[in-house]
């Protein structure tokens, strides 16, 4: 067992967890933090995508010991006050159905666009479409998606 | 009364979105129970092999463990085989042939992933150590792994009472006038078409969480279900688990499921058994490996078929002879697929007077086959619409000159394969899509993709399908084991706020906002006002669940007929307090008024005094609540025409799906935004299944496609901005006139994509998926035969 | 998944065959194995640790040599168990020819994986098991040999 300290959420966390333990893992199961998903074995899916200091990383793949000190952000902690301009707009839009993928999604959605703001790019739907390649969804067919990361872009 | 801002037809927000977007949405797998243990099943790795021994001893000695059980275990507590609940008869009359299934194996393990054995233990991961940990002897057995080598003699048999691996041997129609039909063709039309194995594949993989209370001698079940009461009814009447009045089945938030969250599978048998067994809560939760090889499978059909054409295009005959993969047990609803779910469906929206099929069901070393999205129906529509295109090119007429010609445009229609279509507009649907498209412009785009060296085609699918699962004594007669109407109760509480208990379950359909949105027209009350109620057999009487794009047409139906009682009894109360008649009152507004009079009670006063009961009409009794059973007329027939454009690659045989257009006839539309969702979702999944998705097997029965890594989901960047429209008319069956939407995307695109892609390669023999692999040998094939030409 | 092979080997006929029959140098050659015990003439138990693309499997198994045609072939099978990840087996038909130079090893072998190998490692199996295969063979042909010289250029 190893003893780490992390920011989740904007709260200190310190915990002992085996050398094993995903970070996933560690949000659903030791924080009880089940807004991130697991959807797949294979780090496929993106249902499980974090913000670890500011950037989308698929917690599946990520030991939660390896991130001691980090800051990490889960679709719990993304809203500063009601909803996040990406949040409004997966609503606004109908960019969810089952709600499953749609934390991942709303994740590596942010991190686009802070990321294309950041370089001065437009989040053109076939970049959204791109950069979303790391996460599926099954029941919306992305059409509602894409427009719903499009119009967040305008926002944030 | 209606409520244009949140009543029939308008584009309202989902009111459950908020949970979701949150990350507060409640899961399976977000519960823990007091006190819980984990299971991991230990599962056979062979597709076929006798059980010769398990050594439970090493798993039992670690740490952790709280007990291993087998099959023998479970067949010693009178637990019962799976079963499927529809019997579908073989043509000579004989009963269908089902091999006994239980939720452990055993004997003999009959496809890789047959569980013989589960772990229960303190974590997960020392399950799945323990489920290591436990060694089975098996004596391998020679494999039938596909459906048509399944029915070659001597090939290995699966289940003793399936000689041949059959399991029925099934027709509809009439043979001799189809024979006849063809006979008299002045152009016959003959294809052999294969419909690709798929994984369903909702996001969020299974899971069950069980609780046995000892002292109250009852269970409670947590699991992704899409019809819980139909999982209690099926647990506690065949299963043997627990009485009904000492189950209660909870499907919370679901994430997906297009139909792989029908069937009650072994692992939610075995979690509830074992909870009673160890005294503790058991959660169980899929991996996606494990889903692969434990969540029914769809499709998988091997099909030969004529049509015959006279010379003014009208369709004379129709002969189809199908073998379905039913995989190593009966699910479910598996034998209904291929039969009442696919073949009845095979009139297409043409006028065929002569049509016959046959449909062999067939046990492999495979995973179980059941519906998945369309079930049945896409099966069918694929078959006709490849054929309707093949004989327009091979006839040289326009692809929807020849539909045309044989469009069903008088209703009701009888077609010669029992169903009875109530109303459509086939030629309307037609227009709008071929407007839509710019199919005139197609030359035009066509000529500048082969500038730029790509090949450019055009596909259309004409589809029909029956929904509205499904009229109780008409799918009786069929065989099936269950009624399938549908159940809701409306409960207007004192203070006016009204629940709505549905036999419904929303996965991802948005019921919460829709069905709301009915009682909001009819009442004119606000929608926050009004709560959906669904998922938990504590609550809600009863309920058949969601599939078959059934919630719409039979779930809001029976919400309906409850809101037609509350209606006449709020009309009773207001009358008598108002000191009216019944006829002039009118709710509007959040009141309840006399017509043509200030007098007027608010809609919460109304609730008040039914409660209150202080002053009601006499003999009336007291409370605002009530239900309603519906059970469908008819099936309903949703339609539509899908045209696909795509441009291959020529050098790399790639292929991109430029543009997609829809026009569908869905009868009533209650949320605009939430029904073209589901196109949307509905066509992704039929691209899919068009383009890239399949599940293989080998000669083993090895499951070669077991994962994210190979087997293809579409992902954001394989698919296009989708045209959706609506040309609609009203369905007769039902009092809202809805057909339901949730599957026409899945049944209607991939022939659509097929379609496009033999236009644009000028080959016509090209199977799902068009992977760029499968398109590129296609091409090479289609120049070397102009080149011996 | 078949495939072939032939490697020249620098010793006699003899010698190539006895170290073929001697589970110590088999042990040495097999790539990933922990433990060899020969369980009677021509049958061995063993333990080894393979990993196939994302799949690592400590696979518990049996080895048996038959059409035993000493000192010239015999076909050496084999099935390892290697719990939840599934199970591998095969087997290789061995002919030694008698050369000027030494001995011509030819083998034509096949193998089949099953369970969560054959779903996460299927693609992979086919590099896999020829990269195991080379490996014991350079192995087998270093313990006779010595390594090999670098060709001098």
């Amino acid at each position: 067992m190893t003893k780490i300290n992390m920011t989740v959420n904007g709260k200190a966390v310190t915990r002992e967890v085996s050398g094993e333990t995903l970070l996933s893992e560690f949000l659903r199961e030791d924080l009880r933090l089940t807004g991130t998903h697991i959807g797949c074995d294979t780090s496929q899916c993106g249902a499980c995508v974090v913000h670890i200091d500011g950037k989308a990383v698929k917690s599946c793949t990520t030991l939660a010991a390896a991130i001691d000190g980090a800051e990490v952000t889960t679709i719990e902690g993304l809203a500063d006050g009601d909803l996040h301009p990406m949040q409004a707009s997966f609503k606004e839009h109908h960019g969810l159905q089952c709600g499953f993928c749609t934390p991942g999604m709303i994740m590596s959605g942010v991190d686009m666009v802070n990321r294309y703001k950041a370089e001065g790019r437009d989040v053109t739907a076939e970049a959204v479409r791109h950069e979303l390649e790391g996460n599926i969804c099954r029941c919306t067919g992305y059409h509602n998606i894409v427009k719903a990361v499009q119009d967040a872009a305008t926002k944030m | 009364m209606a409520n244009g801002a949140t009543g029939i037809g308008a584009r309202v927000k989902r009111k459950e979105d908020k949970r979701f977007i949150t990350g507060k949405g409640k899961y399976t797998d977000d519960v823990r129970m007091e006190n819980q243990a984990y299971a991991a099943f230990v599962r056979s790795p062979h597709a076929h092999a006798n059980v010769k021994s398990i050594d439970k001893s090493a798993a039992l000695a670690m740490e952790g463990v709280v007990d291993v059980l087998d099959g023998h275990q479970l067949t010693g507590d009178e637990i019962g085989n799976i079963i499927c609940g529809w019997a579908v008869n073989s043509k000579d009359g004989s009963p269908m042939n089902m091999g006994a299934w239980s939720a452990l194996a055993t004997q003999k393990v009959r496809y890789v992933g047959d569980a013989v054995a589960v772990v229960i233990a303190d974590t997960q991961q020392l399950a799945r150590i323990a489920a290591e940990a436990v060694e089975v002897e098996y004596e391998e057995l020679p494999v039938a792994a596909r459906a048509d080598k399944a029915l070659e003699a001597g090939a290995p048999e699966i289940h003793d009472n399936a000689p041949g691996n059959l399991i029925y041997d099934w027709e509809i129609g009439d043979e001799t006038k189809a024979d006849a039909g063809l006979a008299a063709a002045s152009h016959i039309t003959e294809m052999e078409i294969t419909n690709n194995r798929l994984s369903p594949n909702p996001m969020e993989p299974r899971s069950a969480v069980a609780t046995y209370d000892e002292a109250e001698e009852h269970y409670t079940l947590y699991t992704t279900s899409q019809n819980p009461h139909v999982a209690r009814l099926v647990l506690s009447a065949f299963y043997n688990v627990a009485p009904e009045h000492k189950l209660r089945v909870i499907a919370p938030d679901v994430g997906g499921g297009f139909g792989a969250k029908i069937y009650i599978y072994p692992e939610e048998i075995t979690c509830l058994w074992a909870s009673m067994k160890t005294n503790r809560s058991v959660k169980w939760t899929s991996d996606r490996s494990e889903a692969f090889i434990t969540d029914a499978h769809g499709r998988d059909h091997i099909s030969t078929a004529k049509m015959g054409f006279d010379e003014n295009g009208k369709i004379t005959g129709f002969k189809v002879d199908t073998i379905a993969n039913l995989g190593a047990y009966m699910s479910l609803f598996s034998s209904s697929v291929p039969t009442y779910l696919y073949a009845t469906l095979l009139s297409g929206q043409y006028d065929i007077q002569n049509l016959h099929a046959n449909v062999r069901a067939v046990y492999t070393n495979t995973v179980p086959v059941d519906a998945y999205r369309g079930a049945g129906r896409p099966e069918a529509c694929y078959l006709i619409e490849r054929m309707m295109e093949t004989a327009a090119r091979e006839l040289g007429m326009k692809p929807a000159e020849l539909r045309a010609k044989n469009f069903v445009r008088q209703f009701p229609h009888e077609t010669p394969v029992i169903m009875t279509y109530d109303s459509g507009d086939f030629d309307a649907n037609l227009a709008q899509a071929e407007a839509a498209a710019d199919v005139a412009g197609f030359p035009a785009r066509q000529g500048e993709a082969a500038k730029r060296g790509k090949m450019r085609g055009l596909g259309y699918s004409c589809y029909i399908e029956a929904c509205g699962i499904a009229p109780s004594a008409a799918v009786g007669g069929l065989g099936a084991g269950v009624g399938l109407w549908e159940s809701a109760e409306v409960r207007v509480n004192p203070v006016g706020t009204i629940e709505i208990l549905t036999g419904s379950h929303s996965h991802g359909q948005g019921h919460e906002t829709t069905f709301a949105q009915i009682v909001s027209e009819r009442f004119d009350l606000p929608i926050e006002n009004v709560a959906i109620v669904h998922g938990d057999t504590d609550k809600v009487q009863f309920g058949m669940g969601t599939y078959g794009s059934r919630s719409g047409a039979v779930g809001m139906s029976a919400i309906v007929k409850a809101m037609d009682k509350v209606e006449a009894k709020v009309r009773k109360i207001a009358a008598h307090q108002l000191e009216a008649s019944e006829d002039d009152i009118v709710i509007e507004g959040g009141e309840v008024k006399v017509a043509g009079t200030d007098k007027a009670l608010g809609w919460h006063e109304i609730g008040l005094a039914a409660y209150t009961a202080h002053n009601l009409p006499p003999e009336m009794e007291p409370g605002l609540k009530e239900s309603a059973f519906y059970d469908p007329s008819n099936f309903t027939f949703p339609a539509g025409c899908y045209i696909c454009e795509v441009e291959v690659d020529p050098d790399t045989g790639k292929t991109e799906v430029v543009q997609f257009t829809a026009s569908d006839d869905f009868g009533t539309i209650i949320n605009p935004m939430i029904v073209e969702g589901q196109v949307h979702g509905g066509l992704a999944q039929g691209i899919g299944q068009a383009m890239m998705e399949q599940v293989i097997y080998d000669d083993d029965g090895q499951l070669i496609t077991g994962s994210y890594m190979d087997y293809t989901m579409p992902r954001a960047a394989d698919l296009p901005f989708y045209s959706v429209h609506h040309a609609s008319t009203t369905c007769p069956g039902n009092p809202l006139g809805m057909k339901g939407c949730g599957e026409a995307g899945a049944i209607g695109s991939p022939p659509a994509v097929i379609n496009a892609i033999t236009d644009a390669i000028g080959n016509n023999n090209l199977s799902m998926p068009a992977t760029p692999q499968n398109v590129w040998n296609a091409l090479q094939a289609a120049s070397a035969a102009q080149a011996a030409e | 998944m078949d495939m072939t092979g032939e490697h020249t080997i620098s010793a006699p006929r003899e010698a190539v065959w006895a170290a073929l029959n001697d589970v110590d140098v088999l042990k040495l050659c097999i790539p990933g194995c922990e433990e060899i015990e020969q369980t009677s003439p021509t049958t061995m138990e063993a333990k080894v640790v393979q990993k196939i693309g994302p799949v690592k499997a400590k696979f518990a198994g049996a080895i048996e040599l038959l059409n035993i045609e000493a000192p010239a072939s015999y076909t050496i099978q084999g099935e390892g168990n290697g719990g939840v990840a599934g199970f591998a087996k095969g087997g290789a038909d061995v002919s030694l020819e008698e050369t000027d130079d030494g001995t011509i090893l030819r083998y034509e072998a096949h193998a089949q994986i099953g369970g969560k190998l054959a779903r996460l490692g299927s693609r992979l199996i086919d590099a896999t098991a020829k990269k195991l295969a080379g490996k014991f063979f350079d192995n087998f042909q270093e313990h006779l040999n010595g390594p090999e010289q670098p060709e001098e250029g």
